[in-house]
């Protein structure tokens, strides 16, 4: 077999940063090669070069032993062969999904797109991929795991024979999961090429053949998926051993003191009869699939969204009225929310202002807000969280994804509240990283807070409670008091809806 | 130094380019370049800047408030209405603005309460308040405005020639400046504009904050009908019409992004003077009055298109320096 792809000696250069330096290694036909690095480890620069979103670099990239320098993505596509599936898959929701499969290239008829062709080659592509949905369905009827399997199918119309994968599995259930990973099996048995990035180890170890390690712009190594260990693999990644696992370092923290008390909560839609108690000093978990309903009544206790029945208490005192952020915020809680992009912070914004929004009455000097008084507390919530690169200054938005979640940490911990809902706190996060916020949850409630995790992650859900609740569809399915007794075929279950048995 | 200049890049470059504007003007007539053409220029830019810089407001939210003009014309019936039936002319001011922050109110809970889009709600209102105007009066102009009123508008500063309603402006740019930069306002209108949803979720009272971006819109915009009142010494109905889109003008010149959250005080008054600048200009070099539309209408393109290219240029002049 050949090399479908090989780069040599391949440098980077952003503003004042050298971010790829000398990168060369090559992918077999035919393999499933995964690509891994911490976040800003240089994959997506190497991507985006090998994809044609990048042209101006210094060395060499070969294609089936061909030299190439793509214009632009498209170019890739169409005479490269070379198709990349992004991890938020970018399509036309309002078209069919025939129409996003051809968008620009649509069979035709005259001048006009022949629409009969279009529905049959899609739905051949589609039924080779095993999918469920149709040609003619419109796009915003699909769940994300069949957006992701759309993508694939504009690949294959293509002709594409070298796929990327970027965080495919980011937003999937696991059911779409194991059907995307048959469907990379099916790939790869044609004589395909799949580029897989994830940060998921497991993932790795399940369908990939061989997987190639950057570390801060640099090329490491290539490690034989099936003569390597996953500790190898991290430690290759981050230059140390870290435990990616997340654990418990202290013992628990929890007391009696009951600082929030869900009763019958209701949104009339997502979720129902929703009963819980959160104690001082605990860490208590939600599992459940995705959509399972957990955000949701998160939004509503943090006062984003609104409750239809059902009561919810603080410390003793049941909440009245209009309940809304600016009185969840003055009653001391706080939310990390799943998707940092759209919810966490201000783009536009610096690491210091994102840090003050929430509480500006701090940094007063006299009527004015001071920008001094801003910057010393952004520093000192750097130093105490551990915040790369040291630069308050920056804009939240150039950071790391385990940065970013610090920095919107160190928003909350400004305004001293006392009880903190982490929504999946490591989604998109790197192994270090990870292991770092799983340290901080610890510090936490060693001083005093009470969090709540939600988790898809069963062993991430498993490892940092203290007490775990499993949702299914809405309701509470589940509920483990002790941590010695979580055990995760019956967390399974649970969350998919299953009884105790 | 460094650090003003990292913060007020745009509104530096723009004021260069004003500077750029008046050099070519005096080299074409050395008559640009006098007191009293200097003093035309700041009293033409008032009324644009007074609008634009209540624009900004609504658009620093993500929003936009199309009924300016329309508020406008209300302000200027109103306090017309009020001196000519013997009101005490600084209580007529005062009524004025009260007008402008009710009508900004309205806009307000039209979009924070109601959700309606800020385009939508304000091209609603656009409408409602002109036809207001038009009821209230018939149609026919409020006349007469007695010399009490528009003095305190109109009068000089000595013999310098600079009349009081400059200074106006001036003070109103020093407070939205201060309200921006310094104040807890400030700093929940950019959060708002810059993103809404993470500024809810950070605690940040949304409804209140949009609330204010469209009351002070509505000041603002009182502000600019007192000045056109205390000049004409009339209120028509049909005063202000179109006039949001040099406003926005204005806001889009001084780098105020339509999508919110970016924008400044001092770009905007930036913006306002470059406009008056070309527009006096071009009167002084006796170019068709027409054509201001047109090198108006390629200043704003050639504006937002420098906002887009500068990274690119960063970029670029970044690699070259590594070969």
């Amino acid at each position: 077999m050949g090399k479908a792809v090989e780069f040599v000696k391949i440098n980077k250069y952003f503003p004042g940063v050298h971010v790829l330096k000398d990168i060369s290694f090559s992918v077999e036909e035919g393999e499933v090669h995964a690509l891994l690095g911490e976040n800003g480890a240089g994959k997506s620069t190497l991507l985006n070069i090998l994809h044609g979103v990048y042209n101006e670099y210094d060395g060499e990239v070969y294609l089936h032993g061909k030299k190439v320098n793509f214009k632009n993505p498209n170019d890739a596509i169409l005479n490269g062969n070379i198709s990349k599936v992004h991890q938020e898959t970018m399509v036309v929701e309002q078209l069919t999904v025939g129409q996003n499969v051809t968008l620009g290239y649509q069979p035709k008829k005259g001048p006009f797109i022949d629409f009969t062709k279009m529905h049959k080659d899609v739905d051949a592509i589609l039924t080779e991929l095993n999918c469920r949905f149709h040609s003619r369905d419109i796009v915003s009827t699909l769940t994300a795991g069949e957006k992701q399997m759309l993508a694939i199918a504009k690949a294959i119309y293509h002709h594409s024979n070298i796929i990327s994968l970027d965080e495919p599995t980011a937003s999937l259930t696991s059911k779409e999961t194991e059907a995307l990973f048959a469907v990379i099996e099916k790939l790869k048995k044609e004589g395909i090429t799949i580029l897989y990035v994830s940060h998921h180890l497991e993932e790795i170890f399940q369908i990939c053949d061989r997987a190639s390690i950057m570390r801060d712009g640099e090329y490491i190594q290539t490690m034989n998926i099936r003569e390597t260990t996953q500790e190898e693999l991290i430690h290759a990644m981050v230059g140390r051993s870290v435990s990616a696992v997340a654990t418990r370092q202290k013992p628990c923290q929890a007391k009696e003191e009951v600082v929030l008390k869900v009763d019958h909560l209701s949104d009339g839609k997502k979720f129902h009869d929703i009963s819980f108690e959160l104690h001082k000093g605990e860490i208590l978990g939600f599992y459940g699939l995705v959509g399972a309903g957990r955000t949701e009544i998160m939004r509503v206790i943090t006062g984003a969204d609104r409750k239809i029945g059902g009561k919810i208490s603080f410390k003793g005192s049941e909440i009245s009225g209009n309940w809304n952020s600016t009185k969840a915020l003055r009653m001391g809680i706080g939310m990390l929310p799943e998707d940092r992009k759209t919810q966490g912070f201000n783009k536009l914004a610096s690491n210091c202002d994102n840090i003050a929004i929430s509480s500006l009455e701090k940094y007063m000097s006299g009527v004015f807000v001071s920008d001094a008084k801003k910057l010393e507390n952004a520093k000192h919530y750097f130093e105490e969280l551990d915040i790369h690169p040291r630069s308050p200054e920056y804009l939240t938005v150039n950071m790391s994804g385990g940065n970013q979640q610090k920095v919107i940490l160190a928003k909350w911990m400004s305004t001293n509240v006392d009880i903190i809902i982490f929504d999946e706190p490591t989604k998109g996060v790197d192994v270090a990283a990870k292991a770092e916020i799983y340290r901080l949850m610890e510090e936490l409630v060693a001083s005093g807070k009470s969090l709540i995790v939600v988790s898809s992650e069963l062993p991430e859900a498993m490892g940092i409670s203290d007490r775990l609740i499993v949702m299914s569809e809405g309701k509470i399915t589940g509920e483990f008091t002790d941590r010695e007794a979580f055990d995760s075929d019956t967390i399974l279950n649970y969350a998919i809806g299953g009884n105790e048995s | 130094m460094k650090n003003f200049y990292a913060k007020y890049k745009r509104e530096i470059l723009v004021l260069i380019a004003t500077v750029i504007m008046c050099v070519v003007f005096t080299t074409i007539n050395s008559q640009f370049m006098t007191w009293r053409n200097m003093l035309t220029v700041f009293q033409q830019m008032v009324l644009n800047s007074l609008l634009a810089v209540g624009i900004m407001f609504a658009i620093l939210t993500g929003g936009i408030d199309l009924s300016i003009g329309c508020t406008f014309a209300i302000v200027g019936i109103a306090v017309a209405s009020s001196c000519v039936g013997g009101m005490n002319p600084f209580l007529a001011i005062i009524i004025g603005l009260l007008v402008g922050a009710v009508l900004g109110l309205f806009n307000g809970i039209l979009v924070a309460n109601l959700k309606l889009q800020p385009f939508i709600a304000t091209l609603g209102t656009m409408s409602l308040y002109r036809g207001v105007a038009y009821v209230v009066t018939g149609g026919a102009p409020v006349t007469n405005v007695p010399d009490s009123f528009r003095n305190i508008f109109n009068g000089q500063i000595g013999t310098t020639g600079i009349r009081y309603y400059v200074l106006v402006m001036i003070v109103v740019f020093i407070i939205a400046h201060i309200i921006l930069s310094k104040t807890k306002t400030g700093d929940y209108l950019y959060a708002v504009g810059g993103n809404e949803e993470a500024a809810k979720l950070s605690g940040v009272n949304v409804k209140k904050t949009k609330y204010i971006a469209y009351i002070a819109s509505g000041v603002c915009t009182a502000v600019a009908g007192l000045v056109m009142l205390a000049s004409l010494g009339s209120a028509e109905p049909t005063a202000g019409i179109s006039y949001e889109t040099n406003a926005i003008a204005a806001a889009a010149i001084g780098g105020t992004s339509m999508a919110g959250g970016r924008g400044t005080a001092l770009g905007t008054f930036v913006g306002a003077l470059l406009l008056a600048v070309l527009k006096v200009g071009m009167v002084v070099i006796n170019v068709d009055s027409f054509w201001q539309y047109v090198v108006t209408g390629l200043i704003i393109i050639v504006a937002s298109y420098f906002e887009f290219v500068k990274g690119d240029i960063a970029a670029f002049m970044a690699r070259h320096k590594k070969d």
